[in-house]
């Protein structure tokens, strides 16, 4: 139950987001965050987007590693 | 030491690490099963050492949760909305399943929001959501209370057994030399906490889910635990800023307060649950239903309570394989993928 999931939003209107998640496309919560548009990804933990995120985690890695491995 | 600076060299650290020994509790249940799913386990070097913590929801609802549930349903009559991994979950007495096959109604959903809207289109039902979980989850059953009360609805309740994991933190901190923490759960709360801790001399790191973001996040925490100094690194900054979600806590806080939560196999944590405010009451299955407090606790060999806390491996259990297996789970850690016994079971390990 507690898992995440990655989602790009479709629409949005009224708190309420359509997204894409790997393909299949549902209905979700998005009054959390203001500001939402088509194209964002957002992270969905039980119905509800709870963080705007990138879908880029090669960046980050490399930006952790710099700050405290390098 | 040379620096690391791509995914093999994370791979190359992890495996040839011979300092001091680390022991690194991974919260979350998701954490385990990636790390298992990844094969990260298989390499990293034996002076490591990783300890599945206390972080799926499931596994530390006790078994007199699931009775007050089955109670709704058979002697109350409601219908059960939950997530799936609860419902083979055994009580003392039945599990969901068995109340289902004894006629009573268990309906799984998505979300609580779904829940909610199910109530909404059934008016003859007096529909009960099973509210589990951590920070994460919690926002969405509130937003199910906020919706009923919006839609007039006086047939949606929550059976809260909603949980926080800072008193998990204080309390597990002496099993392990820093945690593993779930990225998630600080995406709601952000990452102040965790500085206090480390302040405390609790250490940690906040860890994504994918390969390079777990292995990114390991070996900070190895280099740093190694080093002997209390830390807090942010492994995950592209959902976890350090304000976390402000929108998010508030409206938990208008909605919910904080209570004692009992942990299966940890006993009562101080304030470390989250229960509907008093002028919410009517939204509070415990208080309109007047469950009665569930007394009888069933005896097993069961270990999940010391696995939960990272006592012993899944395996060590005497249970664990042979009369504890998915399709006929003894302990809720068998029965929810993210619990350890189910990783360990599912991805052969068994050391």
């Amino acid at each position: 139950m507690c898992v995440g999931l990655a989602a790009k939003i479709i629409s949005v209107k009224d708190g309420v987001a359509m997204v894409d998640c790997t393909g299949a496309k549902r209905e979700i919560s998005a009054e959390l965050l203001d500001d939402l548009e088509p194209g964002d990804y957002v992270m969905v933990h039980a119905g509800c987007a709870i963080a705007k995120i990138t879908d880029d985690d090669k960046s980050e890695t490399e930006k952790v590693l710099k700050e405290n491995l390098a | 030491m040379t620096s690391i600076n791509s995914t093999a060299d994370m791979r190359n650290f992890l495996e040839t690490y011979d300092g001091p020994a680390v022991r690194i509790m991974e919260v979350c249940g998701t954490h385990t099963h990636e790390i298992f799913r990844q094969g990260i386990r298989r390499f990293l070097s034996p002076k490591i050492n990783l300890i599945s913590g206390p972080g799926c929801p499931v596994c530390v609802t006790p078994a007199a949760y699931i009775d007050e549930a089955v109670y709704l349903a058979l002697e109350k009559g409601c219908t059960l909305t939950t997530f799936g991994d609860l419902v083979r979950v055994p009580g003392n007495v039945k599990s969901l399943q068995q109340a289902r096959a004894e006629g009573g109604k268990v309906k799984i959903v998505y979300s609580p929001i779904d829940a909610e809207k199910y109530a909404k289109d059934h008016p003859e039902e007096q529909v009960v959501f099973l509210s589990v979980g951590f920070e994460t989850t919690t926002p969405s059953d509130v937003i199910a209370v906020k919706n009923a009360v919006r839609d007039g609805l006086d047939n949606f309740s929550l059976l809260t057994a909603n949980k926080t994991m800072p008193g998990a933190y204080e309390a597990m901190a002496s099993s392990t030399d820093a945690y593993l923490y779930p990225g998630h759960v600080h995406a709601i709360i952000g990452t102040k906490l965790c500085r206090d801790l480390a302040e405390r001399g609790v250490s940690g790191t906040i860890a994504g889910f994918t390969g390079d973001e777990l292995l990114a996040a390991l070996a900070v925490t190895v280099k740093n635990v190694s080093e002997g100094k209390p830390f807090f690194v942010n492994a995950y900054p592209r959902v976890v800023t350090d304000e976390g979600s402000p929108a998010a806590v508030a409206l938990v806080d208008k909605f919910m307060k904080p209570c004692d939560a009992e942990w299966r196999g940890i006993g009562v944590i101080p304030d470390s649950g989250v229960e509907l405010r008093d002028e919410y009451a009517a939204y509070d299955a415990r208080k309109k239903y007047s469950v009665p407090k569930m007394e009888f606790e069933r005896k097993t060999a069961c270990k999940c309570g010391i696995v939960l806390q990272g006592k012993i491996l899944p395996s060590e259990c005497p249970l664990f394989g042979k009369a504890c297996n998915p399709d006929h789970p003894v302990g809720a850690c068998m029965v929810s993928d993210e619990g350890a016994c189910s990783a360990f079971y599912m991805y052969g390990g068994q050391s």
